[in-house]
């Protein structure tokens, strides 16, 4: 969180709404402690998930922000004991599956072909995969909605408004 | 400990712990007594029983974007399991939670559930407050004698009226005059909008109600246009970042960290001393007047031992009970000022359970830009001007609309990415909460546990709080009235709710040191001194006869500021 300091210093005490400077936007989510919960197949898997769910298009996408890091601490530090092992167990049973009908680990598949396998769990009829599936899809939404590149340049959060306008025209 | 022959020496600079005043708490009422009495003067020592927070710089969160928090301000499941009290406070987030206290630092007894919400720091709560401030009006201070609860309070709206504005004016308060006899208008700060949904709302219950309802825009502790004497304290005007919570640099609204205390400090008078918890007031029986306070040191448990000539106890309601009632003496058996054995008696708060939402498909050509920390507010109306329902007084209510864009989150990938983010807006929503009245009563009461102590050596409160009849009446009320208004106007989707939500979460607990004109049946003039101590005067909520609809923390400050001024004239005439 060190970095933050001098970012914070440029933005200033007067809160001005001034734009995050470029090096800030080459943060790199190494810079941060790494959740714990999950193993190193696990996290591919996750990675694998967080990419296919919100894929790169024309704006970055998921996993290139980092959401997947997000998704992971969210399970381990803010959900119970089920949630967390419905999120690992569903991980593992989501690599076996991909070997199982693709032949390759999850994370090796293209994104269309992890994406399938994604919705056909989310719409099957086991109910612990469509809990899995979802809980990855929400937590992946609210990661990337919340991330310092949506909210800087889709949705443009102001820290600042100054101001309150009751009733504009849309 | 209870050896009323304990000669309080103090060889070692009796001196350098004598002040003229000594003010008990920081918070917003406390700051307040401080600013006055420094001001005019006296030598003031400000005890705060937790840490410092010095203005800014100790604001370790307020520039923080979203994304900066771990947790999207979540907090983790940890840090709530450890704290199954304060974690149901709307305010106990990852951005703010260090400004609360934690449940296992500071226990205290539910004989009755009750979740006591506090924060110890410079400042206290007046950082985390909602900043809603409306006056009392004369059907507020007349309820008591007129619907036959409590006791009749020993002031009217006219005594406090011109302290009102004199906190206003230097607190920097927004309004709008709305010409309304049962919510006075105070000396304010130009108005924030009430959008157009709350607009339409407005017009439609006041053609509907004949003029006897009001939506108003709520009356609020923020800077929306700086005047000299807020620039002068180093305030500037609010900009709208509604994360109030975290401490504003700007000063944007009322706080002890920003205001009051550097104000007092700028004097020259003041000497805060912090994690300094009072023990209780020492009241020298042989000289027949309160002479100081016994101090614990927070951290090392030390104790220390001050005096003055003017006592103000300010440490927020319930630990204001608790001192007094730690405090005895062979005068006071039974707590400071307790002759009436009313001390810790007659303690209330406002019910805050119900609450109703709905959606409007109109003006859908139309939003609102920027944020607002603020909202609408409905003035009470039932029960003004004589006695109509079948409970007793009533309730205030918020009152709030807003719009946002639509998001779809049914879809997949490139799809998804697409349905989240959209130029299009949904409905908008439409919400109210109810702040309810509650009635004083004997069986609602704090004590002191006779065994059960906390980590500082102090006897832990016993809190027997609970709701009763008139309480449920006036939730069944709110919910019919508040639904016959949403479906006149065409809301729709309306949902109310009962949540049953323990005493002490709305945070508005009062009582326990009432004012009253016969000191048999309280412990409080008219002055806010305490009848059998008159140079000890308690001016934050324990202090109140009866709670009525309003946010009280304006009334707390325009009680602290005119018993200061009181003060400092006894002291003047040597009646003090």
């Amino acid at each position: 969180m060190h970095r933050r300091d001098a970012l914070r210093s440029l933005t200033g005490l007067l809160g001005a709404a001034v734009a995050i400077p470029s090096w800030a936007q080459a943060w790199t989510p190494s810079a941060l402690e790494e959740p714990k919960l999950l193993g190193s197949t696990q996290k591919k898997v996750l990675t694998g998930m967080v990419d296919a769910i919100l894929p790169k298009t024309d704006t970055p996408g998921a996993a290139e922000l980092g959401v997947q890091r997000f998704v992971e601490l969210m399970v381990q530090d803010c959900y119970e004991g089920p949630q967390r092992d419905l999120l690992k167990d569903g991980l593992d049973r989501l690599e076996a599956e991909a070997k199982n009908s693709k032949g390759k680990s999850f994370a090796d598949l293209k994104g269309t072909e992890r994406l399938e396998l994604i919705q056909k769990w989310a719409s099957g009829p086991d109910k612990s995969n469509r809990d899995f599936t979802q809980l990855v899809k929400d937590l992946t939404i609210h990661g990337y909605v919340n991330s310092e590149y949506v909210m800087t340049h889709i949705t443009k959060y102001e820290l600042v408004p100054a101001r309150y306008l009751g009733c504009v025209p849309v | 400990m209870d050896n009323f022959d304990t000669i309080h020496f103090n060889i070692n600079g009796k001196e350098k712990n004598t002040f003229d005043a000594i003010v008990i708490g920081s918070g917003i009422s406390g700051g307040w007594s401080a600013k006055e009495l420094t001001e005019k003067g006296l030598k003031t020592l400000l005890l705060e029983r937790g840490r410092n927070v010095e203005h800014i710089k100790d604001y370790p969160t307020t520039n923080m974007m979203p994304w900066e928090f771990d947790h999207r301000e979540r907090l983790p499941l940890d840090v709530i399991k450890e704290n199954p009290i304060v974690s149901k406070c709307y305010n106990f987030k990852e951005s703010a939670a260090h400004f609360f206290v934690k449940d296992k630092e500071h226990p205290y007894v539910q004989e009755k559930p009750f979740d006591w919400i506090r924060g110890y720091q410079v400042g206290g709560k007046s950082l985390l407050w909602a900043r809603q401030t409306q006056r009392w009006s004369k059907y507020d201070f007349e309820g008591p004698a007129r619907d036959g609860f409590a006791v009749e309070w020993p002031i009217s709206y006219d005594d406090i009226a011109p302290w009102y504005s004199h906190v206003e004016r230097f607190a920097g308060i927004s309004g709008n005059k709305d010409g309304l006899d049962i919510l006075p208008d105070g000396d304010f700060l130009p108005p924030h909008e009430l959008n157009c949904v709350e607009q339409y709302f407005s017009k439609k219950v006041a053609d509907h109600y004949k003029g006897n309802r009001h939506i108003i825009i709520g009356r609020c502790a923020h800077i929306t246009q700086p005047q000299p004497i807020h620039l002068e304290q180093g305030r500037a005007k609010c900009q709208h970042r509604v994360i109030c919570e975290r401490g504003c640099p700007f000063g944007g609204y009322f706080a002890s960290n920003s205001s009051t205390i550097p104000w007092a400090m700028k004097t020259g008078n003041l000497t805060l001393k912090t994690d300094s918890i009072v023990h209780s007031i020492i009241y020298d029986d042989k000289k027949g007047k309160a002479v100081g306070v016994r101090v614990i040191d927070a951290k090392t448990q030390a104790t220390t031992d001050y005096f003055a000539k003017i006592i103000f106890v300010n440490a927020s309601a319930l630990n204001t009970n608790l001192i007094l009632l730690n405090s005895k003496s062979r005068r006071f058996p039974n707590g400071l000022g307790n002759d009436s054995g009313v001390l810790g008696k007659y303690v209330a708060f406002h019910n805050y359970r119900a609450g109703i939402s709905g959606t409007f498909e109109g003006y859908l050509d139309k939003k609102t830009e920027g944020r607002r920390p603020n909202g609408g507010y409905i003035p009470r109306f039932r029960n003004v001007y004589k006695q109509e329902t079948d409970f007793l007084r009533g309730y205030a209510a918020g009152f709030s609309a807003g719009r946002g864009t639509v998001s779809d989150r049914s879809g997949w990938g490139a799809d998804l990415k697409n349905g989240l983010f959209q130029d299009k807006y949904g409905p908008w929503y439409v919400g109210s909460h109810m702040m309810g009245e509650t009635i004083p009563k004997e069986t609602n009461y704090v004590a002191l546990d006779p065994e059960l102590k906390d980590p500082f050596g102090m006897p832990q409160l016993r809190i027997h709080v609970e709701y009763d009849d008139n309480d449920d009446k006036m939730v069944k009320d709110y919910i019919e009235q508040m639904t016959e208004m949403f479906e006149m106007a065409g809301f729709t989707n309306i949902r109310t709710r009962d949540d049953h939500r323990n005493p002490g979460l709305d945070i508005h607990e009062m009582g326990g040191v009432r004012m009253g004109k016969n000191p048999k049946t309280s412990i409080l003039n008219k002055w806010n001194q305490v009848h059998a101590a008159p140079n000890v005067f308690v001016t934050d909520g324990a202090c109140m006869t009866s709670t009525s609809t309003q946010n009280p923390s304006l009334t707390y400050m325009a009680l602290s500021a005119r018993a200061a001024n009181y003060a400092v004239e006894e002291l003047k005439r040597k009646n003090l």
